[in-house]
Parts: structure tokens; sequence; C-alpha cells
């Protein structure tokens, strides 16, 4: 994902604002990291330059 | 394996598009997205979001059109064939790919001018709680496609690992009256089902396509079509 992404994503479970954390880039795309919800506090992975929103509940249950 | 977790395994992820879509499924993909294109019109410059994108065919077409687009699927696996999608078409710079819920979109109140989805709610076991999730993040235009209840879709399904909703009319004007969506445009199309082309080489699906359509534009035709495109707005 690029870092302008943030712009437009919020935590699908409150729609509050989220804080990126980058673990590792390339060019302009950050490839792993953590989202994080300033509101509740929930965090989000970042692999392979896709950003995983799904919220906790189905994270897990679809978790191969 | 269930349907779910069929999806999400790297090695459908990586057949999908050349099962579906060779062949006679071409003319499935070609005429998907010239419904996807008339729908929201000229893109260029427009924001987009797909849902349940898969492996981005609509979402890379759009980002060639000048969409930016946000592609949205459950399925990590589906989503890397995106990627590497858009990077060979050179689109990555218009494109975001992102797992989510589409029942729970991580995007505020209308963001985009145009939400759609393909292929997505005869899989939906909650239609209303999505399309209501589409109509709260798009500032204009909705659109999604369904299998028809009275068609040659209702045999088919027989055929299907997943299980797959078909809708009557009547359902679908229900599901957009409740979540306040206007209906603004339809098409409807396939009076042969898309398992059928699949199954065929290319010359052969030519000649069925044209069947296909001449019987569609019979006085029965619409009514026979087991594919329909509704084109909403909020």
């Amino acid at each position: 994902m690029k870092e302008s992404l943030m712009d437009i994503i919020v935590c699908p479970v409150d729609k509050h604002d989220l804080e990126l954390a980058v673990d590792e880039e390339e060019a302009d795309e950050i490839v792993s990291g953590t989202l994080t919800c300033t509101e509740c506090g929930e965090t989000y992975p970042i692999e392979d330059g896709i950003p995983n929103l799904l919220p906790p509940d189905m994270r897990d249950e679809v978790e191969a | 394996m269930k349907g779910k977790e069929w999806y999400q395994a790297d090695d459908v992820a990586q057949e999908y598009d050349d099962k579906r879509f060779s062949d006679g499924g071409r003319h499935i993909d070609r005429r998907e997205k010239q419904a996807v294109l008339e729908a929201l019109g000229p893109v260029d410059g427009q924001r987009v979001l797909e849902i349940a994108c898969g492996t981005g065919r609509f979402t890379v077409m759009l980002a060639e059109h000048g969409a930016d687009v946000v592609g949205l699927d459950i399925s990590g696996a589906m989503l890397a064939q995106g990627r590497e999608k858009a990077r060979r078409a050179g689109v990555l710079d218009a494109v975001e790919f992102m797992r989510g819920d589409a029942a729970r979109l991580p995007f505020p109140d209308d963001h985009f001018d145009a939400v759609f989805a393909m292929r997505f709610f005869h899989l939906a076991d909650t239609p209303r709680a999505f399309l209501r999730e589409m109509a709260r993040v798009s500032k204009e235009i909705v659109f999604f496609d369904t299998f028809n209840r009275f068609s040659s879709r209702s045999v088919y399904n027989w055929l299907l690992p997943m299980g797959s909703r078909l809708y009557a009319r009547f359902e679908v004007e229900d599901l957009l009256g409740d979540v306040g969506l206007h209906l603004v445009g339809e098409a409807h199309d396939f009076v042969l089902p898309y398992g059928l082309y699949r199954e065929i080489p290319d010359e052969v699906a030519g000649h069925l396509r044209e069947m296909d359509m001449g019987l569609r534009g019979s006085a029965l035709g619409e009514k026979l079509a087991s594919v329909s495109y509704w084109t909403a707005s909020v």
C-alpha cells in the first residue's frame, strides 16, 4: 500500500482514524507494518503490501 | 473443501482466471466488463471501490481507464493475483488492494463516487447488510449483478460447489428500497448459463453467444435472462 491510503482508511469496527507504523518499505510502497486504531487500539497488519482490515473476529475465521 | 476455504487457497487463486475466463469464458468476461463501464460512465479521476474484487479483473481495467480504485476482498491469495495483474498492466500507482469485510468497510461515509460488486450477491448470506454498507460509502453510484431465480441458472445452480443465492426482481427492488437506493439502470443477459460457456472452445462459444443474444432479443428474452445488472443511485 501507499502512504496516501492513510487519508482514506479507517478502523472497520468503529470508523476512527488509524495510525501507521512501517516495518518495511520499498520505493513508495509500504510492504509490511501495522495499522492501529486511535480509538479502540485494535491492530491490523500490512503483509506483502496488502493491509488486512478484516475485523478481528473474521481474521481468525478465514486464516487458513 | 468448503466454499470459503476453497476461495482462499493459493492454487485456486492462481488458476482462477484461466479456469473461468479463457476459451468460452471470454464472452462472459467481455460482457461483464462492458456492464461495469456502462454503469459507472467515464471514470477518469473518479474514486471507485470494488467489493469482492477477487483477482482484480475490473479493478485493473478501471485503473487503466484513469480511475483511482480500491479493490477489497476477503482472500489474500486472490489479492496477490490482483497486485500482480496491476503490476503487469503498469497501474499499481492507481490501485490499492486490501483485505476486508464487505459488511464492515474500513472507509468513511460518502467517500467514493461509485461502489460496485460483481458475482458477489449470489454468495452473500446477508445481502441487505452488504448493500447498506455499499450505499454508506458511496456518494453516487452503487452497481451490482444478480443471478435470476426464474432462469437456466436455477438448474445450473445444482451443479455448483458453493451455495448460490438467486434473486427475483421484486427481491432486488425490496433490497434497494430498504437501504434507500434508487434504481436508475438495468440490463439482463445470458439466457444460457455461464457454465455452458466455460466448458466449450472459443469458436463454438461465439456461435452460442450469438444464439443467446438472439433469444434475449425475443419477447421472452428479458424474463429468461440468467444474469441481471443493476445500477442504483444514492
